[in-house]
């Protein structure tokens, strides 16, 4: 468990490295002659091979090496940048981040890095062959003690105060060796060894400051013992990470210790005071970031969710009591939970370009796979958005970008031949709107083929055989139906029939909504809302006979009373006449296949999706609440009305109403 | 005559780079365990010189199993293999009756020394 957790340290570590890699290997492929990214990637791939080394990641360790070696050549100028050479290097580096990932699995050796290493040894052994004298023989990792970086440079001998069991005994002095990984556990086997020789009076710091690890790397007790003092001094070096051992007797000891910072003694609380020694002397090294397992940030949030529900019900029921000090206690109360649910929020929040940053790369590749050129662009990579929102979004993104590369932008011949530039563009711009963000991928390609798409839709039934042109949300609309390509092959990158629609159930299953606009000849834009985080959204509250609903509140943009004078017969289905709209009716009730009768005339919740608008009747609002969602599993067919549940205030389950399956 | 080890750690990647920095010195490994069940049993059939014992493995975990060999082997020369953070459970892990301790990742000069003492 604990080893998997180092691991995963190692992997976060190696992948930032590797996305290091991978930018600055595209940077040197637009400018082969530039000096910065080779000593970007020869650091970047130097780490990797020291970490890998110190887990014992060989396969890792031996392709780190030979990337390594080669771009010692090239920032030696004894190996110039080719074509042929920037394959070998993505070769290398899209093996060594499979060899990662295996490694950190335990199945390092299955990955194959004995050919891209051949590969780049068959560049070394050309560039020697040339003449160049190359320092190529496999140099053994020394991985440094990382901990040693961080160990204060001049520690002062710890004080032992008088009270400390001064007088009987002698003082024993104990210096660890700078760097001594887990030295409260090392303390701890000195001073159990020292009781192998006699009686340990006293230790300072004490004990349990010892083993949390309160001290730097000196630490004395107080030993009475028979044993003289070379016998001491000897068998607790022997205990090892023991840098020095020195023993004083009581008489000259007395003077020699006395002062120091008034801690010590046994009784002293543990990491007070000598726990992180005098302020003069404390070392500035406070950490600026902490790494934090997302689990936690995880239950973090879900406590403060409750938090947050536990709130509504208090606020409910004190408003019921009338009683003004109590009220006045519990606002404050709220105000502060609320600014704890903003601050964990945005403890949460990353810049999307933690994962996106991958995407050059990507594009790069498809775009050669497909002998394509392509300039591809990112655009707000440092907006930032919920963690989990993050790793959820990567891969309807990458599905979007290769739906761009596979079918918008055409090749370079049918790009001149239309009157465009050869190199086709893709943008995938990221911005943040209110409490949305939007992330969209556009191409300059051309477009969605109108004609093929109504053509395929009407063999599938899925329009009117009448139907002689589709508008941009019913072509949405088609494309989105599970298993709808008009992709004549298969191809390596979509165009199985598994595309649009899984991008906008996952997107949906998020409580966001996806846009799809496109020209033909000119292009096609995917856009897509997020709410800011997935865990707590605004909802109206709304009643149906005797349950309530949430609708979250993002996608609302009025409510207003059922006059029945309003409602209209369209082709057979109900519409809402609001001013000038018409709009769709929607009927709860019916929904959830409801056969009392509505108790009243009713409540119109004006909904919005995109440019999409609907009418959902209910029988009654009941108010505005902030809602911890509890996630369902995205429903796999079947229409899906509900995307969570939450707890209201009173303690009641209520299911979240997802709006966009709805429209 | 070369000292007999037994090797317990739940990942065979583990096992098999401490398996290799012992053989390399001249150590014998004479079995593996993958939990902590195993290493106890292990001890029972096979009575190495030396265990290295990782704390964290399924089916019982090493400081269980390194009190267990305690009581069957008071003499029983144990070397925990820990994890950066793992301090606590170093600590206990000794008090349980562990010699000493090697922190991951390891280092094989590193891991003789700490064999060497625990067998000193």
């Amino acid at each position: 468990m604990d080893l998997a957790k180092y691991a995963e340290l190692f992997l976060t570590e190696s992948r930032e490295h590797l996305s290091v890699l991978n930018d600055q290997l595209l940077a040197l492929e637009r400018e082969p002659t530039a000096a910065e990214p080779v000593g970007a990637i020869f650091r970047a791939v130097h780490t990797v091979k020291g970490m890998s080394a110190t887990m014992g990641y060989r396969a890792v360790t031996e392709l780190a090496h030979e990337l390594e070696s080669v771009l010692d050549r090239v920032r030696r100028e004894q190996q110039t940048i080719t074509p042929a050479l920037m394959d070998a290097l993505f070769t290398a580096a899209d093996a060594l981040e499979a060899a990662i990932e295996a490694s950190v699995q335990g199945r390092g050796d299955d990955v194959d890095v004995a050919t891209p290493v051949e590969r780049l040894k068959a560049f070394a052994a050309a560039s020697r062959g040339a003449g160049a004298p190359a320092a190529g023989t496999p140099a053994r990792a020394t991985p440094a003690r990382g901990a040693a970086a961080t160990a204060p440079a001049a520690p002062a001998p710890p004080a032992v105060a008088r009270g400390s069991g001064a007088g009987r005994g002698v003082l024993v002095r104990v210096r660890l060796v700078a760097g001594t990984t887990l030295r409260g556990a090392r303390a701890f086997l000195v001073v159990k060894k020292a009781e192998t020789l006699g009686t340990v009076v006293a230790v300072v710091p004490p004990l349990e400051a010892l083993q949390a690890e309160a001290f730097d790397r000196d630490f004395a007790l107080r030993l009475d013992t028979t044993l003289p003092a070379d016998e001491v001094i000897g068998a607790l070096r022997s205990v090892g990470d023991v840098e020095t051992v020195s023993v004083e007797s009581p008489r000259t000891g007395g003077a020699a210790v006395a002062g120091g910072r008034g801690a010590g003694g046994t009784g002293a609380p543990a990491g007070a005071g000598a726990a992180t020694g005098g302020g003069a002397r404390a070392p500035a090294r406070a950490p600026r970031h902490v790494r934090i397992d997302l689990r936690r940030l995880d239950t973090l949030m879900n406590l403060v969710g409750e938090l947050v529900i536990t709130r509504g019900r208090l606020q409910q029921l004190v408003a019921s009591t009338g009683d003004g000090a109590l009220e006045e206690v519990v606002s404050q109360a709220s105000r502060l939970i609320g600014e704890l649910q903003d601050e964990i929020m945005l403890s949460r929040m990353v810049p999307v370009g933690h994962v996106f940053d991958r995407f050059p790369r990507l594009v790069r590749d498809a775009a050669k796979a497909l002998g394509k050129e392509i300039t591809f662009e990112v655009r707000g990579s440092d907006i930032e958005l919920d963690r989990s929102m993050l790793d959820e979004i990567g891969d309807p993104i990458v599905h979007l970008l290769r739906n761009a590369i596979d079918h918008g932008i055409e090749p370079p011949d049918a790009r001149v031949a239309a009157g465009k530039p050869p190199s086709g563009t893709l943008t995938l711009s990221v911005a943040r709107e209110r409490s949305t963000v939007t992330l969209r991928v556009a191409d300059d390609g051309r477009g969605i083929d109108r004609v093929r798409v109504l053509q395929k839709a009407k063999e599938q039934g899925l329009v009117d055989a009448g139907k002689t042109e589709l508008t941009d949300d019913e072509i949405s609309r088609v494309i989105a139906r599970p298993g709808f390509s008009t992709a004549e092959r298969v191809t390596d990158l979509s165009g199985r029939g598994v595309g649009i629609d899984v991008v906008m159930n996952r997107v949906r299953a998020m409580g966001g909504a996806v846009e799809i606009r496109s020209r033909q000849g000119q292009g096609t834009a995917v856009t897509v809302r997020l709410p800011l985080t997935l865990a707590i959204v605004r909802a109206l509250l709304a009643r149906v006979h005797d349950e309530v609903y949430a609708v979250p509140l993002a996608h609302v943009t009025e409510t207003v009373e059922l006059a029945p004078r309003a409602v209209k017969q369209v082709q057979g289905r109900e519409v809402m006449v609001l001013r000038d709209d018409v709009l769709p009716l929607i009927r709860f009730r019916e929904l959830v296949r409801l056969n009392a009768p509505p108790s009243g005339p009713g409540q119109v919740i004006v909904l919005e999706v995109g440019d999409r608008r609907a009418a959902l009747v209910v029988d009654e609002l009941t108010g505005q609440q902030e809602i911890v969602v509890k996630q369902f599993d995205p429903v796999r067919d079947g229409l899906a009305l509900f995307s969570g549940a939450t707890i209201l205030p009173d303690g009641a389950p209520a299911l979240i109403v997802d709006v966009g399956s709805l429209i | 005559m070369s000292h007999t080890v037994l090797v317990c750690d739940d990942a065979i990647f583990m096992r098999t780079m401490i398996s290799d920095i012992l053989t390399q010195s001249g150590f014998e490994v004479i079995g593996e365990a993958e939990t902590g069940v195993q290493a106890i049993e292990k001890y029972k059939q096979l009575r190495p010189d030396l265990v290295t014992m990782d704390i964290v493995m399924p089916d019982m975990g090493g400081i269980d199993a390194v009190r267990e060999i305690t009581k069957l082997d008071g003499n029983a020369k144990i070397l925990m293999c820990s994890a950066m953070g793992q301090q606590a459970l170093v600590v206990e892990a000794i008090q349980a009756g562990a010699k000493d301790f090697v922190v991951k990742p390891f280092q094989p000069s590193r891991v003789l020394e700490a064999v060497q003492r625990v067998l000193g």
